[in-house]
């Protein structure tokens, strides 16, 4: 194989190759011929200067001996060695510092000046007798103060610091030598704006418009820009979902300890007919400002129908109501005996009401009410209930002379004994009819008695049961399967009132007057609970002369008997709902254990959750049993209890308001949109109960500015965040 | 004479100077320019074949008037090609022509007899009179009679392409036929000179004249990379590819006499564009340490009793003996990167003053004597390279060069790639002085390496290009260019076999023993920083 016909491979670079010393291949030159298969690399040089001559020369030479003979190299032009007065110039020694030098950041910003003196300078200089250095310092000044136009004299004397004398004698030098030579300082031509110095060869050191790059194919600049942008803004927001949760999470366990404390003190008192309370009700529906936010407590909550989901959030309110009984109830011994009934702190504007998005519990109201922070709430030993004056507020004076003579005391305390705090508007659905005021409680068996009261509204109420504000459950009602039967006989009213029947009508309608009515009362439940909202001031002042009502084993009458309208649907969605329940009364079985048995009733209330339990894990579809409101007859009235709604308030906040918050808050946004949510519930009956939860919810968004509270929108988006949230929360706490 | 007033900028003719024997030679040279001193008129010369730094300003007796060629408008286009060699005017022939959008032979270098214009001194240059331009841009002299003057300003030459540097002139030649990249109307901004700063790739920025398309002119579709777009500035990093500016006769000329510089005077060898009136002293002076330029030597005395530096000022990152080499941030320290730039500037002829300094890094080498420590060279190095360049520009200065200071530096520049981990290799394009001193330090590299390899097992040693670069940090194609420079590759026998023949090793033993300045890897205290992490260099 003296010669070789075929091309040779591409050279690989990551295969190996043999190092021969040529004298150890003799054979080598006989395949010169294919040597040259590696394709020749550019030398990197222009084209031009490549070929020229002295280094084509050098080149060559190199090749030929190995290495540049002297006479070969490439010629430059000289360079001259040794100034003679090298040695004046820089004088003294330097010595090698042992470390490395360092240097440290700014260390070179040395606040000589700029500006050198040159010869002619320095005869000025000896005429004035001042310092050189002083003189440069001065030029220096002068120079970098002007721009395109010059320092003027009057500006050259803000600038200098010496006396006038001077500096007018340097000013005259300075602007005549300028005139002369031009800047002082010479410095590389700067680019001009206007691009105009593009190509002009002596500008140099051009700012860079864009970072070079370094990266090819990177063209993502703005997409993640904005991508950044977003992140933050989702995390920021997140950081304020975080700290809102905290905030609520604090106020959960602050609304515990009040609720144990109130309990407690309640024993202690011992306030076991709700007097106390519901003279702190009272007194909070009467400084109760100018809006409808569920501050009272609806202490006879557990008399509304409260098997549908909505409900449930709805109530919600109602639980965290007791928290602020509660509070009230702390001040109580101060306030009442002392002083003003009417300076509590409940004057607040809705525009704080707003600073949080969403009130979560009553510790926020509180503390949106008094304005005050998180900060100072730790600070200050009365923490929530410290009094702060509100700017925009009224504040009405004391009357001590009047203490003791509210309406909802009893007469034995110069109140009026007014029923209207432990008794609500009832009306039945079969017969249609509207029995008065009535409050309602649980029975042997799940059976629903309605405590019915006297008033002077009785005897028009009879005309209210076909009142407008029923005609859509009416329709529905009708349409069900009516397998109900009767659940209780109820005592019929027995007096007769001058009231009004139209304002009655009216005060219901417009969310003034409570109002209840069993079974079906998801259709209308939102309104009723704004109706429990502004009741009781309504009340208290176009009522009077009510007398104390007693139980109602003692007035049975010939009743409007409540019909219980139960369909198999709905007794499924019940059941669920139930369940759903049981779960978070296990969840506080332990507490309500504690609570119980500071109350007055400890043991119906216990026995009453667990036959609740019972009756529906027992019981089947075919057989409904007649109870009426499971949900929220659970936790409360004993019947033994002469005086059960503030027990029961308390007790129903305990069972249900603890586990959620979130809930409450939620159920607070429906109080507040009312006329929406109406209209929620038919849709959502058949869906189960955690799918209909997180639908409510969902609905949400959109419903609190429904209520004449446009500042509310405001927050419209941050309040959609947190409410997402409490969606999750909710679902978890289901789950 | 009475002819001498013909000899006008362009003309070609034989002039006298001494060659390194210090005999007398006539090279053909090409006057660029004239000048009258004392009423004695001084012609500045560039020796076609020589490169630039041999350019310098003649009196008329070393002129051979006899052979005197007058610049033909018609004969400049193939003079070009006859001449490869001289670098300076073609690239400026070429770019014009793609101006006009012509197949003209228009001469439009600065040779053009038309342009009939002195240089009374090295300052600034008048207008080009451009007698076909009625509105020429104002700023920039740039030497050319474009038929239309929008057509000039369009300034359309892809020179800062990586492609185009080794593209021979006729693939220039070719791009009279213009094509805009795809994007027919692009928007530009100013009218005037057309040209915007911007990184020569990212197709985004290119501005391009409207007034362009109107023209009819059609941009180059020839680019391989389409994002590449036509530059209308140079390139940002630190090396230059021949763009427009550089083809400005401004800067085809030394511009400074002299510099002093500690105990040396420095013969320029090329333009840098330290303030203009500073350009007509017989010497600028430079303080050695900080490098700042004053215009005598009183300003000098009183600038060196205000400077206290005995050093470059930044950190010292290495020191054996008397060397030492210290890191200068280019954005931290812009004063002292900037004056570095300005006197480098004057020896490469391919260094870009044209942005700033803040993408780079300055290791200045420096030696030591008692009066403090002495540049002696320097190289700078982009702090992120899209190319793998460990090197931008690299000088030693004139009184240091031949005296293995230039290998120094660039073995410097390997040992920092060491520490980062990566391959490089100097920025392009090398200077004559750059490709020896590099193919020099390649090869030495190298034969290191194959002299030293130990036969394993009694196989013969054998080794694969990719360790060779792993081992070095010289990027592949380097090594293998010098591979082949040397000749060490053979196809023997069915495959690729590294010969070492007898002249090599002995030559390389030589070279070695030559050598005594060598890096010390030990006393290197260097700590790579990730730039592309700091967002700002």
């Amino acid at each position: 194989m003296s010669k070789l016909s075929f091309r040779a491979r591409a050279l690989d670079a990551s295969k190996p190759l043999p190092v021969f010393r040529c004298e150890d291949l003799p054979d080598l030159h006989e395949y010169a011929s294919i040597n040259r298969a590696v394709p020749q690399m550019p030398t990197g040089m222009e084209k031009e200067e490549e070929s020229e001559h002295h280094l084509q020369r050098a080149i060559s030479a190199q090749q030929v001996w190995g290495e540049k003979r002297d006479n070969m190299v490439i010629p430059v032009p000289e360079a001259e060695c040794n100034i003679p007065h090298y040695e004046s110039l820089y004088p003294g020694e330097f010595k090698m510092p042992k470390q490395l030098i360092h240097i440290q950041p700014f260390s070179l910003d040395t606040e000589k000046p700029d500006y050198d003196l040159d010869s002619e300078d320095a005869l000025f200089v000896k005429e004035k007798e001042i310092t050189e250095l002083q003189f440069e310092e001065m030029i220096d000044r002068l120079e970098k103060g002007s721009g395109q136009q010059l320092v003027s004299l009057q500006e050259a004397k803000l600038l200098l610091k010496e006396d006038d004398e001077l500096i007018k004698e340097v000013f005259e030098y300075w602007s005549h030598k300028r005139k002369n030579s031009g800047a002082l300082i010479p410095a590389v031509k700067q680019e001009k704006r206007d691009s105009s110095s593009t190509s002009d060869p002596y500008v140099a050191f051009r700012r860079r418009t864009e970072k070079m790059q370094t990266r090819k194919n990177r063209k993502n600049d703005e997409v993640s820009y904005e991508k950044m942008l977003k992140l933050r803004r989702d995390l920021s927001r997140a950081v304020t979902i975080l700290e809102m949760i905290k905030r609520r999470e604090k106020s959960k366990r602050e609304l515990l300890h009040l609720t144990l404390e109130i309990v407690e003190k309640r024993n202690a008192m011992p306030d076991l007919g709700a007097e106390v309370m519901a003279e702190a009700l009272a007194q909070r529906a009467l400084v109760k400002p100018v809006y409808t936010i569920p501050l009272l407590p609806l202490s006879n909550s557990q008399y509304r129908h409260p098997d549908l989901n909505e409900l449930k959030d709805y109530k919600k309110p109602e639980k965290t109501e007791p928290v602020r009984t509660k509070r009230k109830y702390e001040k109580k011994p101060k306030i009442p005996v002392s002083a003003a009934h009417h300076s509590g702190p409940a004057f607040f504007s809705p525009k704080d009401l707003n600073q949080y998005d969403f009130p979560s519990s009553d510790d926020e109201y509180s503390q949106i009410v008094s304005g005050s922070s998180e900060a100072e709430e730790e600070t200050d030993p009365d923490g929530n209930f410290a009094f702060r004056r509100k700017s925009g507020c009224h504040y009405y004076a004391s009357r001590p002379e009047q203490s003791g003579n509210w309406p909802w005391m009893s007469p034995t305390e110069g109140g009026l004994g007014d029923p209207r705090f432990r008794f609500c508007l009832t009306s039945l659905n079969a017969p249609r009819r509207c029995v008065g005021l009535a409050r309602r409680r649980v029975g042997r068996g799940g059976r629903i008695l309605l405590d019915r009261a006297h008033s002077d509204l009785d005897p028009g109420l009879d005309l209210a049961s076909v009142s407008p504000l029923d005609s859509p459950l009416h329709r529905r009602s009708t349409s069900d399967n009516h397998t109900s039967d009767l659940s209780s006989p109820l005592p019929p009213p027995s007096s007769k009132t001058p009231v009004d029947l139209s304002q009655i009508l009216l005060n219901i309608k417009s969310c003034r007057w409570r109002h209840f009515r069993p079974r079906t009362v998801s259709q209308y439940a939102p309104g009723s609970g704004g109706l429990c909202r502004g009741g009781f001031r309504d009340l208290s002042r176009t009522v009077s002369g009510l007398t104390r009502t007693l139980s109602a084993q003692t007035r049975t009458g010939p009743g409007q008997l409540p019909v219980n309208v139960f369909t198999v649907e709905q007794y499924q969605h019940h059941q669920e709902q139930v369940a759903l329940m049981q779960r978070q009364q296990l969840e506080q079985s332990q507490l309500q254990q504690q609570q119980t048995t500071a109350t007055t009733a400890p043991q119906p209330t216990k026995t009453q959750v667990c036959v609740f339990k019972g009756l529906h894990l027992s019981s089947a579809p075919s057989a409904p049993q007649p109870f009426l409101q499971p949900n929220s007859s659970s936790p409360s009235q004993p019947p033994s209890t002469p005086h059960p709604t503030a027990a029961a308030a308390a007790l129903g906040l305990l069972g249900n308001a603890a586990p959620s918050t979130t809930q409450v808050l939620i159920g607070n946004n429906l109080c507040l949109s009312v006329p929406t949510s109406r209209h929620l519930p038919r849709a959502l009956a058949t869906v189960p109960a955690s799918a209909l939860k997180l639908s409510s919810n969902a609905n949400l968004p959109s419903l609190p500015n429904l209520p004449n509270l446009p500042s509310l929108e405001n927050h419209e988006e941050e309040k959609a965040s947190l409410n997402s949230l409490s969606d999750n929360t909710v679902a978890m706490e289901v789950t | 004479m009475a002819d001498n007033v013909d000899v006008v900028e362009g003309c070609r003719l034989p002039v006298l100077r001494k060659n390194q024997e210090h005999e007398d030679e006539w090279p053909l040279a090409e006057i660029l320019s004239v000048k009258e001193v004392s009423s004695r008129k001084l012609y500045y010369v560039h020796y076609i074949d020589f490169n630039k730094r041999l350019d310098e300003w003649v009196t008329l007796d070393r002129l051979d008037l006899k052979k005197l060629q007058f610049p033909k408008k018609e004969a400049k286009t193939p003079t070009k090609n006859g001449l490869p060699g001289s670098r300076p005017s073609s690239p400026e022939r070429e770019r014009k022509s793609l101006d006009l959008n012509v197949q003209t032979t228009t001469t439009t270098t600065a040779t053009a007899p038309s342009r009939g214009k002195t240089l009374p001194a090295p300052k600034r240059k008048a207008e080009p009179p451009a007698p076909l331009a009625p509105q020429v841009s104002p700023a920039p002299p740039v030497p050319s009679l474009p038929s239309s003057a929008e057509a000039s300003q369009a300034a359309v030459y892809p020179a800062a392409r990586e492609s185009t540097t080794f593209k021979s002139r006729e693939d220039h030649e070719q791009l009279t036929s213009l094509t805009t990249n795809g994007t027919a109307a692009r928007r530009l901004i100013p009218p005037q000179p057309g040209r915007k700063r911007k990184a020569n790739c990212g197709g985004t920025d290119e501005v391009w004249k409207s007034t362009l398309s109107n023209v009819g002119v059609v941009l180059n579709q020839d680019s391989q990379d389409s994002s590449d777009g036509i530059p209308t500035a140079p390139r940002m990093t630190g090396s230059l590819v021949s763009d427009r500016s550089h083809d400005d006769i401004v800067t085809r000329m030394k511009n400074i006499e002299c510099i002093e510089l500690g105990r040396h005077r420095l013969k320029p060898w090329y333009f840098s564009p330290y303030p203009q009136e500073l350009t007509s002293l017989p010497i600028l002076y430079l303080c050695e340490f900080c490098l700042k330029y004053v215009k005598s030597l009183k300003c000098l005395q009183r600038h060196l009793t205000k400077c206290n530096l005995r050093h470059p000022p930044g950190n010292e990152i290495y020191r054996k003996g008397t060397i030492s080499f210290f890191e200068i941030d280019g954005r931290k320290n812009k004063t002292y990167s900037q004056n570095l730039c300005l006197i480098a500037k004057c020896f490469l002829d391919h260094k870009t003053l044209y942005y700033d300094t803040d993408p780079f890094l300055f290791y200045v080498m420096t030696e030591y004597d008692s009066k403090g420590f002495h540049i002696v060279g320097y190289f700078s190095k982009e702090k992120e390279s899209t190319e793998d360049y460990n090197v931008a520009c690299i000088l030693t200065l004139p009184p240091y060069q031949r005296r293995g200071y230039g290998k120094l530096l660039i073995e410097f520049s390997y040992e920092l790639s060491k520490v980062e981990g990566k391959t490089g290799t100097p920025e392009k394009p090398l200077s004559d002085l750059g490709l020896l001193s590099y193919r020099s330090y390649w090869s030495q590299t190298i034969l290191e390496i194959l002299m030293d390899l130990k036969p394993d097992n009694g196989e013969r040693p054998q080794i694969t290009i990719n360790e060779i670069s792993e081992i070095t940090s010289v990027k592949k194609e380097d090594v293998i260019s010098t591979l082949q420079y040397l000749n060490l590759i053979n196809y023997y026998k069915g495959q690729y076999i590294l010969t070492l023949s007898e002249e090599i090793v002995d030559g390389h033993e030589k070279a070695m023993q030559k050598r005594h300045l060598r890096i010390d890897p030990k006393c290197l205290h260097f700590t790579p920083k990730d730039w592309s992490k700091r967002g700002k260099w």
